[in-house]
């Protein structure tokens, strides 16, 4: 778990400003985000945290608008590099999922298509950028590019020098050819359909080796079913990573594994983030995760952000209630207690939900603002944010 | 003992009659459902009331002057009539208006036809209703009970799937008279087996959910579980399928008469008026035209109305 | 399977032999009225007809066996009964074939706009479309069509297509060689027949193919509604894949398994429920032919027809699970 300094200047790479969004069903509307306010920053893991019902998943859902249909935004901004998503129309949205936010869902036996191989539901993520084909394609060509082992750990970079960090946002692509124009010249414009394919196929082999599976080629001809668990996930998160994308969002990826799966999953992505530098909202409901991977971790309860912070910090000063509860109830398996902490009280019903801080019926602080409004962000210093009245208004 | 088991029963209902106003809710919203409800509605109305609003004794010869079908004005169209059929039509210039034209016994068409619905309404429910009871015990049994009696009841229902279904109709039809029951009978038995199947597929599963073993542990008997919970959880689908066999039951009926079944020529039934039309499409088409339409219309109307209920039914398209 | 078509040859062997004062008498064929009464019950004698009913069916097993079906009564000449069959059944065949492509080609579509479009105009379109097939009376339909597309027509002097028949009397003929007249004529090289023979096949076509497409629009739509609510579905979607290549390559493959196989099954379906149609156009297909051995009291013939069209049905379940194997990856045999 790597500290993230703050003294760095980093941008963020998203902005998620007061989000609201409802869904209409036959049982009322129910009010899944209230004003969700959250910040990720470039190469570090933000890890949304919450019980079921909390709100998590939709938010990860309205940003890459794969809401369904009885969803609306009611309000809110969602900034990705300075752009609002929720004013874009669903082509740009598309392209947006093609080519900067990749999603991976939790259960990889039902989010892979059963009939389709491995290597089909791959191939499609890679034939989306033509463009980058070409250029990898024409790349393959050169003689550098057929020394140098792993087509794709090429494009995508893992030593870092001194123009990628000029150009934040150049293609990796881009960047190579850049460093290999001066030496090759490969300059026939056309590539053949061919060629292209075999630029695929070393794609997918490729991505399918950054993720750790044995026997790429086997792989790519299978079907889901008959892979396991874990190496079904693997393909899901290699489905991502063919993207090339600004950042992962990965929404309960660990949730359908067993542990021992669990942990190499999360082995696999601290190893991602340092080699590629890969950003990540990370979407899970088990502290122990969170703890495991994040950088920063926010905390979120009733369609609300409550608490963001280091997760170092976070477990080491938790600042709202429900983070302390949260954290006492975590059973310590090195001391001998009598009972369970608990947190006294049930979720709140998201269609008619408590006023206020929705919290309020549970938290052993309650006052009387509480009822009245949901309390602002309050900003403390090591960069913790809280909402709060407890720590300001 | 007592105390719990009417407890449950209560929860059951209640969530039962919970059940049932979402569906009628999601019925309201669907436009489609809502007129083929109304087209039926309409179909039953005219069914019920057609006694009162035809004079019935029009459909025998004794209900006209000398005693006899006015055969003068068989296949007639009215001359007042907008609709000009074309050459060769023979036109009738009497006094009574005669809205769509004259069969071959000289009646009134449109008297002929309202007279027909209850007949074949009637027909259909006590065929649908038959079909649907005996399919539906048979494979609630087959289901609940298993072993050597499941075996048997599908392999029974195997053979009576693989049967060309028009065919034994008729053939049972030919040998056994042309009477209404018979009819019936023969449709009964060309209908039952998708019933069977479909029963016995919704007792299989719901057979290994766990309230069965609770009611089996509360000390329930077979009989009671089997009637009182697990049909009464199962019965959707059978109703959607039963539904959408009125129609098609409407037609087989008719189209039964309309190859020649029926027990008397002159019987007031689609399918017979049609059959009279057959021969004297080009000269009398209103004969076939109109009774078909009808047809059409109220097997639309059922199958709209189960179409709808079968989507709204499904539980996975349930919200 | 065996079992099933033992069971079905019982049944209509109890049913068509077990009644012979009701109209299904078993001599009829063999006999010519100018017999006496003696000669008649010799005949039936002979032919073992006034045996028990289990001993009569032993017989006819072993006739069956060894490929003798029987004789027709008069109303087909009294030829043998699996010559009239054969002679007539490719062009039922032919009119299922036609049929069955028409359904695909219209309902296919129809039910995935249905469901793409679930719940829009379309929906509600295709859907009344779809109803309104399966709710038309089949002789009605075929009725209509004659009346427009023959009569109509060459009354207001538009070309109109035939009304009956399989083609054109004076049309010549071709060397029979599959039996199905548009096939014949292709074959040997005679176009205007085959042009003929085809423009026949139109109407009765439709007909067949306007009542099932409704069926088959409505499963494909259910299993599409099914197949979209997936969660592979919403991954595909956030590859950002278009929607067009969402649908045909991930929905569809998945939805159109349940279609396909239902396909098989109606299409042996369509060679034994054709009786209808065939009256209604005068085609010299089978299930004409069995209307009028019903209603002659043939028994030979109902058995072989029962018998051909229940092994048919047996046969194309068989084949449509086989087919499942090779669809679905996920089944193996």
């Amino acid at each position: 778990m790597t500290e993230f300094s703050r003294s760095e200047e980093k941008d963020k790479i998203l902005e998620v400003k007061n989000l609201r969004v409802e869904f209409n069903t036959y049982r009322g509307r129910v009010k899944a985000l209230n004003g969700v306010n959250l910040d990720l920053y470039k190469r570090e893991v933000l890890s949304l945290v919450g019980e079921s019902g909390c709100g998590k998943s939709v938010t990860a859902l309205t940003i890459i608008d794969l809401l369904p249909d009885n969803a609306t935004v009611l309000g809110g901004q969602i900034l990705l590099t300075k752009e609002d998503l929720l004013k874009k129309s669903d082509d740009e949205i598309r392209t947006i999922r093609a080519k900067r936010i990749a999603t991976v869902f939790q259960d990889p036996m039902t989010f892979l298509n059963p009939v389709l191989t491995i290597g089909t539901q791959l191939e499609e993520t890679f034939m989306l950028d033509k463009e980058g084909l070409k250029q990898a394609t024409k790349l393959r060509r050169t003689k550098i590019g057929r020394e140098r082992e792993g087509l794709l750990r090429q494009i995508m970079s893992f030593r870092r020098t001194e123009k990628v960090k000029e150009k934040e946002d150049i293609t990796y692509l881009e960047y190579l050819s850049l460093e290999e124009q001066s030496s090759t010249k490969s300059d026939e414009a056309q590539v053949s359909r061919g060629e292209i394919k075999g630029t695929v196929r070393a794609l997918c082999i490729d991505v399918l080796k950054l993720v750790k599976l044995a026997d790429p080629e086997r792989i790519l001809r299978q079907y889901p079913f008959e892979l396991s668990g874990g190496m079904r996930q693997r393909a899901m998160i290699a489905m991502a990573l063919a993207r090339r994308p600004a950042f992962f969002i990965a929404d309960e990826i660990t949730t359908a594994l067993d542990v021992t799966v669990q942990a190499q999953i999360l082995h696999l992505l601290r190893e991602l983030k340092d080699k590629i530098g890969s950003t990540t909202l990370m979407i899970t409901h088990d502290l122990g995760v969170a703890a495991e991977i994040a950088d920063r971790i926010a905390v979120m309860y009733g369609g609300h952000a409550v608490e963001a912070t280091g997760t170092r910090e976070i477990f080491r000063s938790p600042l709202h209630p429900y983070t302390q509860l949260l954290m006492r109830a975590i059973p310590n398996v090195t001391r001998l207690v009598e009972s369970l902490e608990t947190i006294p009280g049930t979720v709140p019903d998201m269609i008619d939900p408590p006023p206020g801080c929705p919290f309020h019926p549970r938290c052993p602080y309650g006052m009387v603002k509480c009822v009245e409004k949901f309390p602002e962000t309050t900003h403390l210093d090591g960069d913790h944010e809280v909402a709060c009245y407890l720590y300001g208004d | 003992m007592k105390r719990i088991s009417a407890r449950v029963r209560t929860g059951e209902w209640a969530a039962r009659w919970a059940d049932l106003k979402y569906t009628l809710f999601l019925l309201r919203k669907n436009v489609l459902v809502m007129s083929g409800l109304i087209i039926s509605l309409f179909f039953i109305f005219l069914a019920l009331t057609a006694d009162i609003i035809v004079n019935p004794i029009l459909a025998t010869p004794q209900g006209y002057p000398n005693d006899s079908y006015p055969f003068e004005r068989r296949w007639m169209w009215s001359a007042y009539s907008i609709i000009n059929w074309g050459p060769g039509i023979a036109l009738y210039h009497g006094p009574e208006f005669l809205p769509i034209g004259t069969d071959g016994w000289g009646r009134d068409l449109l008297q002929m036809i309202v007279l027909a619905i209850p007949v074949d309404l009637q027909n259909a429910v006590i065929i649908v209703t038959g079909a649907a009871v005996f399919g539906t015990l048979l494979g609630a049994l087959a289901g609940y009970v298993g072993g050597v009696l499941d075996e048997a009841v599908l392999r029974i229902t195997d053979i009576f799937l693989a049967f060309p279904s028009l065919v034994l109709a008729l053939v049972f039809a030919a040998l056994f008279g042309r009477s209404v029951e018979t009819l019936r009978l023969a449709i009964i038995l060309v209908w039952w087996p998708p019933y069977v199947r479909l029963m016995r597929g919704q007792i299989l599963g719901e057979k290994e959910k766990s309230y069965v073993e609770a009611l089996r542990a509360l000390g329930a008997g077979h009989l009671r579980i089997l009637f009182r919970h697990i049909i009464p959880n199962s019965i959707y689908p059978i109703l959607v399928q039963a539904t959408l066999d009125f129609g098609g039951v409407v037609l087989t009926f008719s189209a039964l008469m309309f190859l020649g079944f029926s027990p008397t020529p002159s019987l007031p039934e689609l399918g017979n008026l049609a059959a009279d039309g057959y021969q004297h499409i080009f000269e009398a088409p209103w004969l076939i035209i109109f009774p078909g339409i009808t047809m059409l219309l109220i097997a639309l109307a059922f199958n709209l109305v189960g179409d709808g209920l079968r989507d709204v039914l499904d539980p996975r398209l349930r919200r | 399977m065996v079992f099933v078509l033992f069971g079905v040859s019982l049944i209509v062997f109890y049913l068509a032999r077990g009644f012979p004062r009701q109209g299904f008498d078993p001599v009829a064929p063999y006999i010519n009225p100018k017999m006496t009464s003696e000669q008649i019950a010799e005949v039936r004698r002979i032919h073992g007809f006034d045996q028990p009913l289990y001993i009569q069916y032993v017989f006819w097993l072993q006739d069956v066996l060894r490929g003798d079906w029987g004789r027709t009564g008069i109303w087909a000449q009294g030829r043998s009964v699996l010559g009239v069959f054969s002679l007539s059944f490719p062009y039922t065949v032919q009119l299922s074939v036609a049929a069955t492509i028409l359904t695909v080609t219209i309902g296919l579509p129809l039910g995935i706009i249905s469901a793409v479009k679930n719940n829009k105009l379309p929906d509600h379109v295709s859907r009344i479309i779809a109803l309104t097939g399966y709710s038309t009376p089949s002789y009605w339909f075929g009725f209509m069509l004659q009346l427009v597309f023959f009569y109509y027509f060459s009354v207001w002097g538009l070309p109109n297509l035939p009304n009956n028949l399989a083609v054109s009397p004076g049309i010549g003929t071709v060397p029979r060689v599959t039996g199905m007249p548009v096939l014949d004529g292709l074959l040997a090289g005679n176009l205007l027949y085959a042009w003929d023979a085809f423009c026949h096949l139109i109407l009765p076509a439709f007909t067949l193919a306007f009542i099932s497409l409704g069926f088959l629009a409505r499963i494909v739509r259910a299993s599409m509604l099914e197949v979209m609510r997936q969660d592979y579905i919403t991954l595909a979607r956030s590859k950002g894949l278009r929607e067009r290549v969402v649908i045909y390559r991930h929905a569809l493959k998945n939805a159109l398994i349940p279609a396909v196989t239902l396909t098989g099954l109606f299409f042996a379906g369509l060679l034994g429920g054709a009786l209808i149609t065939e009256f209604v156009f005068a085609l010299p297909g089978v299930g004409q032919l069995s209307l009028q051995a019903v209603f002659q009291g043939d028994s030979n013939f109902i058995l072989l027809y029962t018998l051909v069209l229940a092994a048919i049905i047996v046969v194309a379940n068989l084949v449509v699970d086989v087919a499942y194997v090779f669809l679905d990856p996920r089944i193996k045999y």
